[in-house]
């Protein structure tokens, strides 16, 4: 019955729209004529190329300033949240900007408004929501906190860059129930980084042997899972898997602050 | 110009009672050999004094297949002119050993410790020199002699380190190290303590002994250019930059103007995150953790502003030999205008707060004083040598790349070489930390000092190929100061020789005379105003 009632309401007929209840626009789309400028988004075709000229115009066009090009990323970014559907930049760049008549926008937060074309998110999850998960991970397993120490072993000092980013009010990894003990004897889970150098062999042996159990260890970048750069040499030994045993290998030189912390979430599964 | 300069040294040489062939290669290298080699400790005596040259680094090769002897260059230079002296001393079977220069230069025991290790050859009548990089390995191994793979798979063998005994009533000894309390690198410090009193400390490093120079001998030029950012990853374009520049002079390539602007951005970039870095760090320990968050956001923001222009938040990747691999716009030099200056106007706030804050300057001044001779003998650069009055910037005094376009009347070095003198500044950590506040400010200025970016290419070929065993030398200013990468081409482009000396490794040692007589729990301050390299000291 309600389908044949959405069979009789022709895409235009505006006034038909007084006869539907608020169940059936959730049920269907059919009911929203084909032109409703409704979910806006950046979905480019195959053979589409950014280029500043198209950004700039498109930036331009946009009444609200919903649409940002930034040069030096070369990337668009669409405010879903400051749009007022005009659609002037659908008709001024259909491969790159699709409207809808869906309406099914609304986000939880308010970051998840934002889009941006290319993708500069590198896995589907954000910083917050990886933290949060890790923290109910923590909660379970180690109670409240988990405390952690690390280890350069031979290291660039990269990746102990990128590790103390952890700590600085952007990342602040302590909101997650994490924070960083001046003693492997107080820590649950080692950070170790480097292609662990002959020099350093023995006294990461020795941290690893005072740690207490259950402990985890992680890899932090290309040197400590296989030498990186430097590889193995009469100096080195090829990554720290070769002295002590390794739970999660953090690949990049130097892995950013997010994948450091997707990575202690995986060592977390382990327990 | 610099025709000029090398015209006044050389018939300053010519003056001199000493018989030797000399040749110019490179524009600003003077290359000495001294037909008697015995008068080589005079000889560089007379040019400390009468030229007032020091003594940069030494630089030992193994030259066995085509001289039949190893090759030892003292690297002298100059801190007013731009040219560098290389006097060099042929060894060979005859003479298994070479003078040490410590009476002239005391810096010059850490070159003959690195030597002795590597090579194996020691200095005339000393064999009490201690291990500096090789800890734990075979007796009898020489890494950098031409007969050793770098692959070579050693045994570890327990060696003994014999710390200077430091006894007396009530005198305890503190080790420290490798693994240290902080997210820090690895070293390994002895304190002998009186009460809370530091009397004398001793360090050994070389945990991060990586081969960096064997391994880069089995490597491509290109892919040296990788390994040289990871000598130290904070100042990752300072060194890529004298690699590729010393690998462009041999090759006497002319890069785009274009690009050595790009690389001055990229490197002042360098420095303004690591000085914030550093600021931070400082104000960290002594606790005060207000001053340190807020200057972590701000290096933060600068690695961001790294990261979204180079798609590296260290910059690793933007140098290559010829030029730069990152293009950037003249909207994008805009932005980095603006968002300098937004980090910028954020960080006189804080210091404004800073400065008005007695118990952080107390705990400053005074505290880790050096001297300025002790400096001077210990051949220290940089922002650490800035604090007692010895200006050493490598882009003023040998400039490079696009810091020749620039002038360079009053740099902050100058004016702290000033304030010096007038004894508002003593060589304690305020005057470190003031003179690297004065570096940003500097930084920042430089950057802006580029308003428009040239057209044209980026980088251009590396077409020809180098003359085997042709040598040159690259230079750079980290953020840490001077550094120099010398290099010898071997056959096939590939490398014979590259030697690296960073600034940390220059100036690692003053760190030991800027502790006595303080607390030993002033030690993390005094050593994070100095900010080393673990691993760009111990390569
Ligand atoms: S990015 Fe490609 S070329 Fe570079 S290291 Fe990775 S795999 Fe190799
Ligand atoms: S992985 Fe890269 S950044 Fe990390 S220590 Fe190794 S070389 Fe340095």
């Amino acid at each position: 019955m309600t389908e044949n009632n959405q069979n009789k309401i022709k895409k235009s007929d505006i006034l038909s729209w007084n006869k539907v209840t608020f169940d059936k626009i959730l049920q269907s789309n059919d009911m929203i004529p084909e032109n409703f400028r409704g979910k806006i988004s950046l979905d480019p075709d195959k053979d589409f190329v950014l280029n500043s000229q198209i950004g700039q115009n498109l930036e331009n066009i946009c009444p609200t300033n919903a649409i940002s090009y930034k040069n030096t990323l070369e990337s668009i970014s669409l405010d879903v949240g400051k749009c007022i559907f005009c659609g002037n930049c659908q008709q001024d760049m259909p491969k790159l900007i699709k409207i809808s008549n869906n309406f099914d926008m609304a986000k939880k937060r308010k970051t998840h408004l934002l889009e941006v074309f290319p993708e500069s998110v590198p896995f589907g999850k954000t910083y917050e929501e990886i933290g949060d998960e890790l923290k109910n991970k923590i909660n379970k397993t180690f109670g409240r906190s988990l405390a952690i120490r690390e280890i350069d072993a031979g290291s660039c000092n990269g990746c102990e860059i990128e590790i103390s980013a952890l700590t600085n009010p952007i990342y602040d990894i302590e909101q997650f129930g994490m924070h960083f003990v001046a003693s492997p004897r107080h820590a649950d889970l080692l950070l170790v980084t480097g292609p662990a150098s002959k020099n350093m062999e023995k006294a990461l042996k020795i941290a690893y042997e005072s740690t207490p159990e259950p402990k985890l260890v992680i890899a932090v970048g290309a040197c400590a899972c296989s030498g990186g750069i430097f590889g193995k040499n009469y100096a080195t030994t090829g990554g720290i898997d070769s002295i002590v045993p390794v739970d999660v290998f953090i690949p990049g030189c130097p892995p950013r602050p997010q994948a450091i912390l997707y990575g202690i979430m995986l060592a977390l599964d382990k327990i | 110009m610099n025709n000029k300069i090398i015209e006044h040294y050389l018939s300053k040489l010519e003056q001199l009672e000493f018989k030797f062939k000399r040749h110019v290669q490179n524009n600003n290298e003077i290359h000495i050999e001294l037909e008697d080699s015995s008068q080589l400790i005079e000889f560089c005596n007379i040019l400390k004094l009468d030229m007032n040259l020091r003594l940069l680094t030494m630089i030992y090769c193994d030259e066995r297949k085509i001289n039949h002897a190893f090759s030892l260059r003292y690297l002298l230079g100059s801190d007013t002119d731009d040219v560098f002296l290389f006097v060099i001393l042929f060894i060979d079977k005859k003479h298994a050993y070479f003078p040490s220069l410590s009476d002239v230069f005391p810096s010059s025991i850490k070159y003959e410790r690195e030597i002795n290790d590597m090579f194996g050859i020691q200095t005339q009548g000393d064999t009490t020199l201690k291990p500096l990089l090789l800890h734990d390995f075979q007796k009898n191994i020489f890494p950098l002699r031409k007969d050793f793979h770098a692959n070579t798979e050693l045994n570890y063998t327990p060696r003994k380190f014999k710390f200077t005994p430091i006894t007396g009533d009530g005198i305890c000894e503190i080790p420290v190290g490798p693994i240290h309390a902080g997210i820090i690198e690895p070293g390994h410090f002895r304190f002998s303590v009186i009460g809370e009193n530091i009397v004398n400390m001793e360090t050994r490093l070389g945990y991060a002994h990586k081969g960096i120079e064997k391994i880069a001998e089995n490597m491509s030029i290109n892919n040296v250019v990788f390994l040289s950012e990871r000598i130290s990853g904070d100042e990752s374009v300072a060194n890529s930059m004298a690699f590729c520049q010393a690998i462009e002079k041999i090759s006497q390539l002319e890069i785009p103007e274009k690009a050595k602007q790009i690389r001055l951005l990229f490197a002042e970039l360098e420095r303004i995150y690591n000085h914030f870095g550093t600021l931070s760090g400082i104000l960290n320990d002594i606790g005060f953790s207000y001053g340190a968050s807020r200057l972590e956001i701000l290096k933060e923001y600068v690695m961001q502003l790294n990261e979204k222009l180079s798609g590296s938040r260290l910059l690793f990747g933007v140098n290559q030999i010829g030029g730069v691999k990152i293009d950037i716009s003249n909207t994008s030099l805009v932005d980095i205008h603006s968002m300098l200056d937004n980090i910028f106007q954020n960080f006189e706030k804080i210091l404004e707060h800073i400065q008005s804050n007695s118990s952080v300057i107390d705990r400053l001044r005074n505290t880790g004083i050096i001297e300025k001779q002790t400096a001077n003998d210990l051949g220290v650069v940089g922002l650490s040598s800035i604090c007692t009055g010895i200006d050493t910037d490598t882009r003023k005094n040998h400039p490079y790349g696009y810091y020749s376009s620039i002038n360079f009347e009053q740099t902050p070095r100058t004016y702290m070489e000033h304030q010096v003198k007038l004894q508002k500044r003593i060589g304690d950590v305020l005057s470190r930390f003031m003179s690297r506040v004065d570096e940003l400010r500097y930084s920042k200025k430089l950057i802006k000092s580029i308003s428009n970016l040239e057209t044209g290419e980026i980088n251009v070929p590396l077409e020809s190929k180098l003359t085997p065993f042709s040598s040159g030398l690259g230079y750079a200013e980290s953020h840490r100061g001077e550094t120099l990468h010398w290099i010898m081409i071997g056959e096939d482009n590939s490398i014979f020789r590259y030697k690296i000396r960073t600034a940390s490794f220059a100036n690692w040692s003053i760190i030991e005379h800027a502790v006595l007589n303080n607390i030993v729990a002033d030690f993390p301050v005094i050593n994070k105003s100095f900010d080393f390299s673990y691993s760009g000291n111990d390569l």
